[in-house]
Formats: structure tokens, C-alpha cells, sequence
């Protein structure tokens, strides 16, 4: 009896969960509603779709007008300038060249500087001539060639600064027993004699034989340094042409006097 | 006691199955037909959104460019007076 039971009571279990999945399903009527719900709802979605097409369609054309806009902007600065793409990456290259030079020039002591005095000019001349061109009128240029002439002014300074604090004024070989030879021999100066053709190529604007000094000559002292290419170049000189006047191979002689 | 409850379960039961079953339901095609609508719904909608993020992409890049154009102009007046006193 309990087994029957048992079994009616699973059986109405059964029964009951089945009904109910059965009421879960949908009617005719709810059908029809979603059907209308979601119709609707694929219109609208329609036409947001249709005017977000047509306001997509508005701005790639004003992006395509904007963009031909620009391009001619650019076109015109360039003919503006007289340049193209090419001569323009050949100027910004310089310009690196010239970055590249001063840095380069920055980084030496005053003792190097002085020794490597040519390259502020070489550099200069190579920015006079990048200077001389259009594209520096460019806003993306201007400062900064703006920038590299100040660099190349405070080398200079750097360089003037340097000369100025060494300086020796010639004084009479009766007296001082003032020649290139003896001057660089003075403690104070490079103590050493064979220094002397730093003081003449140091000051080829004042000294165009270096046998002749005069009294009262103000010379710039470079800095003590080995002798450069130049300098050695320059004693080389002196000592063939020394030697192709059969004079005795002698240091520079003493001031002239006034 | 048992007895009773379960024959009013069952008899609960039979009613909501036969109330059910009496109603009319939607075929297998009109199914679908839901169906396809909904899926038709969600892909517009994922279109939309698409769409959408293509409008806001080129509103910025027509701003950046107005942005540029204007600078080019800017540079163009300035470079025009730099070079006059070149």
C-alpha cells in the first residue's frame, strides 16, 4: 500500500512539472506580440541606421575636402619656400650636420676649443649657408636655426673668454729678450720653447713671419696643448723654407725695434 | 490524508494541462520567423554601434584637421612675412 502511494505521488509530481513546461510555452497571441514588439524595433533600428549612413557618408567627404585642403596648405608653404620633399630633407639634414658639429665642438675644454678654433668658422660658414635658404623661414625650422646660431655665438664667447685671459705683450729683446722661442720657454707661459709655433699660428693675423715680433704686440696665448696637424704643418714650413735659404736652422729671431 | 492530498495534486495537474493545451500556439515557421526577427535586431543594433564609432573616428580626425589647417595657414602668414624681410 505505501508502494502505491509512493508511485501516485511521483506520477502527480510528474504530472504537474510537465503541465507547467507545457504552460511555459508560448501562446499564439504572445507571438504575435513579439512579432509586432520586435517589427518595430527593427524599423526604427532601420532608419537610425539609414541616418547614421548618410551622416557617415557627410563627414568622410568633408574629411576627403579637409584632407585635400590640407595638402594644398602644404603645397603652397613649400612653393612658398621654393622647396620640395627632397631639397627639405636634404636641409633638415644639414641642419643635424650643424647640431651634430656643435655639439661636438660644445663638449671640448678650452684648451681643445682653442686648438679646433677653425671648426667654429667651418661651422659657421655651414650655417650661414643653411641660413641662406628659405626653409629656415619655416616655423619648424626658425627656432631652432635660431637656437644654433646662439650655440655657435656662445662658443665663440667661450673662445674669447679663454683668449682673453691669456695674452702676453711683447716686449724688447735688449730688455725681455722677446722672441717666440724665448716667450714660450717662460714658466708662466708654456715653459716650454718648442710650444712657440702655438703663439704664432694662435696669432697668424698679427705675426706673419715668426722671426718678426714687435715691441708692444699684444699676442694671444692659446691654451697649452699639444701642437695641432696644423701648427706642426706650419713648423714645417718654416724650417724648409729656412732651409732652402741656406740660413742656419736657428729659432725665430728678436723683436724688431720701433 | 495522503490519498487526498495526492489526488488533488494530480487533479490540479490535469487542469493545467488541459487549460493549456486548449490554447492556440505558434508554429514552427512563425517561430523562426521570431526568431530570424531577433536576430535581425541584434545585428542592426551591433551595426549601429559600429556606425557610430566610425562617426565619432572622423568627427576627430576632421577636428585634427582643422586643427592642422589652421596651423598651415597660421605658418604660411608667417613665413610669407619672414621671407619678406629675408
Amino acid at each position: 500500500m505505501k508502494v502505491m502511494n509512493r508511485v501516485i505521488l511521483v506520477a502527480a509530481l510528474m504530472l504537474y512539472v510537465c503541465s507547467y513546461a507545457v504552460a511555459q510555452e508560448m501562446t499564439k497571441e504572445e507571438w504575435q506580440k513579439q512579432i509586432t514588439e520586435f517589427t518595430a524595433q527593427r524599423n526604427e533600428l532601420k532608419n537610425k541606421l539609414t541616418g547614421l549612413q548618410t551622416e557617415v557618408d557627410k563627414l568622410k567627404k568633408s574629411d576627403a575636402d579637409k584632407a585635400a585642403a590640407l595638402k594644398k596648405c602644404t603645397e603652397d608653404l613649400m612653393a612658398l619656400v621654393g622647396a620640395d620633399a627632397a631639397s627639405e630633407r636634404a636641409f633638415a639634414a644639414k641642419l643635424d650636420e650643424i647640431d651634430g658639429k656643435i655639439n661636438e665642438l660644445s663638449r671640448l675644454s678650452n684648451q681643445d676649443l682653442w686648438a679646433r678654433k677653425g671648426e667654429i668658422d667651418d661651422v659657421q660658414k655651414m650655417f650661414d649657408e643653411a641660413k641662406k635658404s628659405k626653409l629656415s623661414t619655416m616655423p619648424k625650422y626658425f627656432d631652432r636655426v635660431k637656437e644654433q646660431q646662439n650655440r655657435i655665438d656662445a662658443l665663440r664667447k667661450t673662445l674669447e673668454s679663454a683668449q682673453l685671459m691669456m695674452t702676453y705683450t711683447v716686449g724688447t729683446w735688449a730688455k725681455d729678450r722677446d722672441c717666440l722661442w724665448n716667450i714660450a720657454k717662460k714658466p708662466k707661459i708654456y715653459d716650454n720653447a718648442f710650444m712657440w709655433p702655438k703663439i704664432w699660428q694662435g696669432n697668424k693675423d698679427k705675426i706673419k713671419n715668426p722671426d718678426v715680433i714687435k715691441k708692444g704686440q699684444v699676442l694671444s696665448i692659446p691654451p697649452k696643448a699639444d701642437l695641432t696637424k696644423e701648427e706642426k704643418s706650419a713648423v714645417r714650413s718654416y724650417w724648409s723654407k729656412k732651409r732652402a735659404a741656406e740660413a742656419p736652422a736657428t729659432p725665430p729671431a728678436a723683436p724688431v725695434k720701433k | 490524508m495522503k490519498k487526498s492530498f495526492a489526488g488533488l495534486f494530480v487533479a490540479g495537474a490535469l487542469l493545467a494541462t488541459l487549460a493549456t493545451g486548449c490554447t492556440s500556439k505558434p508554429n514552427a515557421a512563425e517561430l523562426k520567423q521570431l526568431e530570424d526577427l531577433k536576430a535581425e535586431v541584434s545585428s542592426l543594433q551591433r551595426e549601429i554601434s559600429a556606425k557610430e564609432s566610425e562617426k565619432a573616428a572622423l568627427l576627430r580626425a576632421i577636428a585634427d584637421k582643422d586643427a592642422q589647417l589652421a596651423q598651415c595657414e597660421k605658418d604660411k602668414a608667417l613665413v610669407q612675412e619672414r621671407l619678406k624681410g629675408m
